[in-house]
């Protein structure tokens, strides 16, 4: 049952899909937290969509548990599909229908009186930017329109945790950031935001949680930065300096957190180095103190920020169940 | 207000206005289609009405050279019913087969499934629009059935039951689509398998009993008995209401013949007179009660499917 105080909107407990000897969803310990935008990414077969038709109840898990807001969504899949609005990884078409009526059809749906509807389908337009398109045929609209109506339907009843999966699929550049940006004012409104995706550039620009997932298992999790230091623990630093880069390699070699020191190519006169530290921010601190305090001319220290390619490339091995 | 008053408001709420049967509805009734169906659907009715008229009054014309007009309005009639319940036999399974088979093609019932949606109330959305065009194809001929009452011959009451035996069937038919939707992933499939159990009901069940009253040379003569010949009778009417066309027929046999829409007497070989009943009556009971059962299946694998 719902836990209005519960810590985790989403969370699943040892879940388990298998179809016949395939393992689809292995032994899944998921916990989003409330107001997350949580990226849950992956390779591809990885158990991304699987896990959210099982958070969406359309599918039942074949072991292990998963709650929205409290609710089993297998004891109480109605009121698990109060609080969600789900997202396919496709586009539904009723190829006869206006977008207006496609919304006010899905909000009749999730039982929103018929007096409340047109002002929400306005209110809905409005927010996904297509209140100019309001009699138009819903075949007629592009692709990154309907994915915008798409989200458009997921917010008609109101639901706290949207389960999206890909939402920026197969979207150009323009319609991927639009998209983006919607997700980014969901969240300011309060809603917690499960998504799928494989395009980690939209991930790392506005996801605060992350959920690596392979071969069915969650292979890491928690915020960006947590997962970036425990899948990258060493930092790699860059010093330049005018001159005396042997007293510097002995220097660096001798502090605390210097894992190792390698020489890289001069770059407009200056000498380089590569140190891969282990070390926090202050023991870095220390590190550019050190340096400074023996004179040595450093003219640049800087920390090579690894993207989240080199996290997931990190954490996934390219299996596939 | 109690759960149970709140789960009955919603389930009346969700029949009166369903969201699916008004999605339905907008639809099927926007642009060219509909009105193109009711007008081939009317023109063909128009066309089989005139040719029956002149078919009609070419043979039953009296010896004095006068026309024989409550004939030609009992023919007529006979005629656009005949033809109207061949035109729904084939309409109505095809309005409805692809009814939930066809939300899994277009990729939209994984979407109906997250919603609050009831399974009941999806099949009773679609079964209803369905239905609602079905009874609006049935309307628009009525002005082509009343020609026949400038002729004659014709009573209000053979309008009426001739509605009803229509609507019955239709509902029929609607069903059986609307099951076998919901048991196939493809609708081309649901529709082959609707069309034949409408065929089996409108031709198979008469050929089949046909034949076996042929191979068995039943006859009453050589039998005989009133016992067996009650039998036969109850056995052969019984036959008769499983089959929509020769319950419409026999419907009409009756009241030009008997004047009776209910219960009438028939007398047997030996004198006796039993009560039998008019085959509108067991006919409409029992394919509202088979309709019945197919939607209840239907609701039954959608649920499944839902939930």
């Amino acid at each position: 049952m719902s836990a209005a105080g519960n810590e985790y909107v989403i969370e699943t407990r040892g879940l388990v899909k298998r179809y016949g000897k395939l393992v689809a969803v292995d032994d899944l310990w998921l916990q989003v937290p409330r107001g997350a935008i949580y990226g849950f990414v992956g390779p591809n077969g990885a158990g991304k969509t699987t896990t959210m038709r099982i958070l969406a109840t359309l599918i039942p898990p074949t072991a292990g548990e998963a709650f929205i807001d409290g609710y089993s969504v297998t004891g109480y899949p109605r009121e698990v599909r109060r609080r969600i609005g789900y997202m396919p990884d496709f586009f539904g078409v009723y190829d006869d229908m206006k977008v207006w009526e496609y919304l006010d059809f899905f909000a009749a749906c999730y039982e929103i009186p018929a007096r409340e509807r047109p002002a929400l389908i306005d209110d809905l337009l409005a927010l996904v930017d297509l209140t100019h398109r309001r009699d138009d045929m819903v075949e007629k609209l592009s692709r990154g329109m309907k994915q915008r109506l798409s989200l458009a339907r997921t917010l008609a009843h109101d639901p706290d945790v949207l389960i999206l999966d890909e939402p920026a699929s197969g979207l150009d550049p323009r319609a991927r950031i639009e998209v983006r940006e919607l997700l980014v004012e969901m969240a300011r409104m309060g809603k917690t935001i499960f998504f799928s995706s494989h395009i980690l550039a939209d991930v790392a620009e506005i996801c605060t949680h992350l959920g690596i997932i392979e071969a069915g298992n969650l292979v890491a999790q928690g915020t960006v930065e947590e997962i970036r230091r425990q899948l990258l623990p060493v930092r790699e630093i860059t010093i330049a300096l005018l001159d005396r880069v042997e007293d510097a390699r002995r220097i660096l070699r001798e502090m605390t957190g210097v894992a190792q020191v390698r020489d890289l190519p001069d770059e407009g006169g200056r000498k380089r180095l590569r140190v891969d530290f282990t070390g926090d921010d202050a023991a870095l601190s220390a590190l550019l103190q050190a340096l400074a305090q023996r004179g040595l001319p450093v003219v640049t220290f800087s920390e090579e920020m690894r993207d989240l390619e080199s996290v997931f490339m990190r954490a996934t091995r390219g299996i596939v169940s | 207000m109690t759960g149970r008053a709140a789960a009955w408001r919603r389930g009346t709420g969700l029949l009166l206005r369903n969201p699916v049967m008004v999605k339905e509805l907008r639809g099927r009734m926007r642009g060219a289609r509909a009105f193109s169906v009711l007008t081939i659907y009317l023109t063909l009715l128009g066309v089989f009405a005139v040719l029956v008229y002149i078919a009609v009054t070419e043979s039953s014309t009296s010896v004095s050279g006068q026309a024989d007009v409550g004939e030609i309005g009992r023919t007529l009639f006979g005629g656009v019913v005949a033809v109207e319940m061949l035109l729904i036999a084939f309409l109505a399974p095809a309005f409805t087969s692809g009814a939930i088979s066809g939300e899994r093609e277009h990729q939209t019932f994984e979407l109906l499934r997250a919603t609050l949606l009831p399974a009941y109330a999806l099949v009773l959305g679609k079964l209803t629009s369905a239905m609602l065009y079905v009874l609006l194809l049935l309307l628009a001929a009525i002005p082509l059935q009343s020609i026949a009452f400038f002729f004659g011959g014709v009573s209000e009451t053979e309008l009426l039951l001739a509605l009803v035996v229509l609507s019955v069937s239709a509902l029929f038919f609607c069903s059986v689509g609307v099951y076998f939707s919901a048991r196939s992933w493809r609708t081309l499939s649901a529709s082959l398998l609707a069309l034949g159990v409408t065929l089996f009901f409108m031709f198979g069940l008469p050929l089949l009993v046909g034949m076996i009253w042929l191979l068995a040379d039943f006859s009453l003569d050589s039998v005989g008995g009133s016992a067996f010949e009650v039998a036969m009778l109850y056995g052969t009417g019984a036959v008769l209401s499983l089959n929509p066309p020769a319950t419409a027929l026999l419907t009409q046999y009756l009241l030009v013949n008997r004047h009776t829409a209910g219960l009438f007497s028939y007398t047997l070989v030996n004198g006796d007179s039993v009560t039998l009943i008019a085959p509108w009556i067991p006919f409409t009971v029992f394919y509202l009660a088979l309709a019945g059962i197919f939607l209840f299946l239907a609701v039954r694998r959608v649920h499944v499917v839902m939930e």
